[in-house]
């Protein structure tokens, strides 16, 4: 796999990736474990709503929800490992309290500065109305102070910035994160699971980029390249070799592929050694 | 139709010279087999066609050529309520050449789906293709609201 990707460049070893489980689904949620899991040729799929555009789904934003086959092919390369769960209440009440004293001091540093543009909004009225007397001086003097003791600054004018880069969202620190990990123990061992993995990892190991394929009808979509360049030429279908297929859904699983352009792939791992692939296409003899 | 008609279609089938031979397994196979020999060699006009009895399947199969000199194809006919493992079209594909996996109906329409090793790049779509303007996708927007 090195040999297909820029081989003049040094290759720092991959850096391990944080995992994040709820339930049982493998979520990355920091930007660098994305891109890291990216480089390696994972693509997994995005799960979340980017604040700027909520109300649809062709963009969506993190986390990231990695395949069972990457999460564990990262696993055996021992390129992730699970991040605790963190204590929701004791993080709630600390982000409580912070986002409390930051409004506080908001209003503060707010109260201040309304207080300032009150002042030379008045002495701006009072000096243009009257020229510049004694008498009128002292006057605005006067009022500069009972502004100055009388002045408040109502709550409800306060301005609330709210950001949507969504803030508070980086883990506790690295290193001490990666100490306290540990691998969470979920292996189901079936062989349908199984051969969909051995799948996996040979097509993986040439370079291909997979994506789940439920839209097809398959178990993966096969990309010569990174999904974002590439159309998908194959819908791979894992079975074991002396599993039984119906033959109409032999036929099935053709014609769909005939109709989208793809070329299906039974595949199917071998005892001895290499996985075996078998490509489905229409004859053309009507 | 009846069952008297069936049965003298089914005894002239048997009574063919190429049916006579092939008496390996299982006979509703055969007919299969049978139906895909006449199309191959009446129909379609092929070269070469010539059945072949494999003991580990318990199938017949046909060796092909579309036209003479050209491309040998092994051909395996199956009726289609049938099931079948990935091993036994490994068997076929052993053979060395490329497989046409022929599927017969009850109504003995035939389906012939091509099967390769290897992984095979399909045929990208044609072009030229014409990318729609501002306006075109605008109004498709507008419509889609």
């Amino acid at each position: 796999m090195e040999a297909e990707l820029q081989p003049q460049e040094e290759r720092s070893p991959a850096p391990v990736v944080g995992l994040s489980l709820c339930d049982s689904a493998p979520l990355l949620w920091r930007l660098q474990d994305l891109k890291a899991v990216r480089s390696e040729g994972l693509v997994g799929a995005l799960l979340g709503s980017l604040p700027r555009t909520p109300r649809q789904n062709v963009r969506l934003g993190r986390p990231l929800l990695l395949l069972p086959e990457e999460e564990r092919l990262l696993g055996e390369r021992g390129g992730a490992a699970a991040l605790p769960a963190q204590n929701q209440e004791a993080a709630g009440g600390e982000l409580q309290q912070r986002y409390t004293e930051e409004q506080q001091r908001s209003f503060e540093e707010q109260s201040v500065l309304a207080l300032e543009d009150r002042k030379s909004a008045l002495v701006r009225a009072m000096t243009s109305s009257s020229g510049s007397d004694p008498a009128s001086d002292e006057a605005l003097q006067h009022r500069l102070l009972d502004l100055e003791q009388n002045f408040s600054f109502p709550r409800s004018a306060l301005a609330v910035q709210l950001s949507t880069a969504r803030a508070g969202l980086s883990h506790c620190p690295e290193a001490r994160a990666f100490l306290e990990a540990d691998w969470p123990i979920r292996a189901q061992r079936c062989p349908r699971r199984e051969a969909r993995f051995q799948v996996f990892r040979d097509l993986r190991g040439r370079g291909f980029f997979l994506t789940s394929a439920g839209k097809f009808g398959g178990d993966f979509l096969v990309y010569p390249g990174d999904p974002l360049r590439f159309h998908a030429h194959f819908i791979a279908i894992c079975l074991a070799l002396d599993e039984s297929v119906c033959l109409l859904d032999v036929l099935c699983a053709a014609r769909l592929g005939s109709n989208v352009k793809k070329t299906v792939l039974l595949c199917s791992p071998a005892p001895d050694g290499p996985v075996r692939y078998t490509s489905l296409q229409w004859s053309g003899m009507v | 139709m009846s069952g008297a008609s069936d049965g003298a279609e089914a005894n002239w089938i048997l009574r063919h010279p190429q049916m006579k031979e092939l008496q390996v397994g299982d006979s509703e196979q055969i007919h299969a087999a049978f139906l895909v020999y006449m199309d191959l060699t009446e129909v379609r006009r092929w070269k070469e066609v010539s059945c072949v009895k494999i003991p580990d399947l318990q199938a017949v199969l046909l060796e092909a050529q579309e036209k003479d000199g050209g491309p040998v194809y092994t051909v395996l006919p199956l009726p289609v309520h049938q099931s079948l493992s990935h091993r036994s079209i490994r068997q076929a594909l052993d053979r060395g050449f490329p497989l046409l996996l022929c599927a017969v109906a009850s109504d003995s329409t035939l389906v012939y789906q091509r099967m390769t090793d290897g992984l095979v790049t399909p045929v990208p779509p044609v072009g030229p293709f014409e990318d729609e303007g501002r306006r075109q996708r605008r109004k498709r927007r507008q419509q889609q609201r």
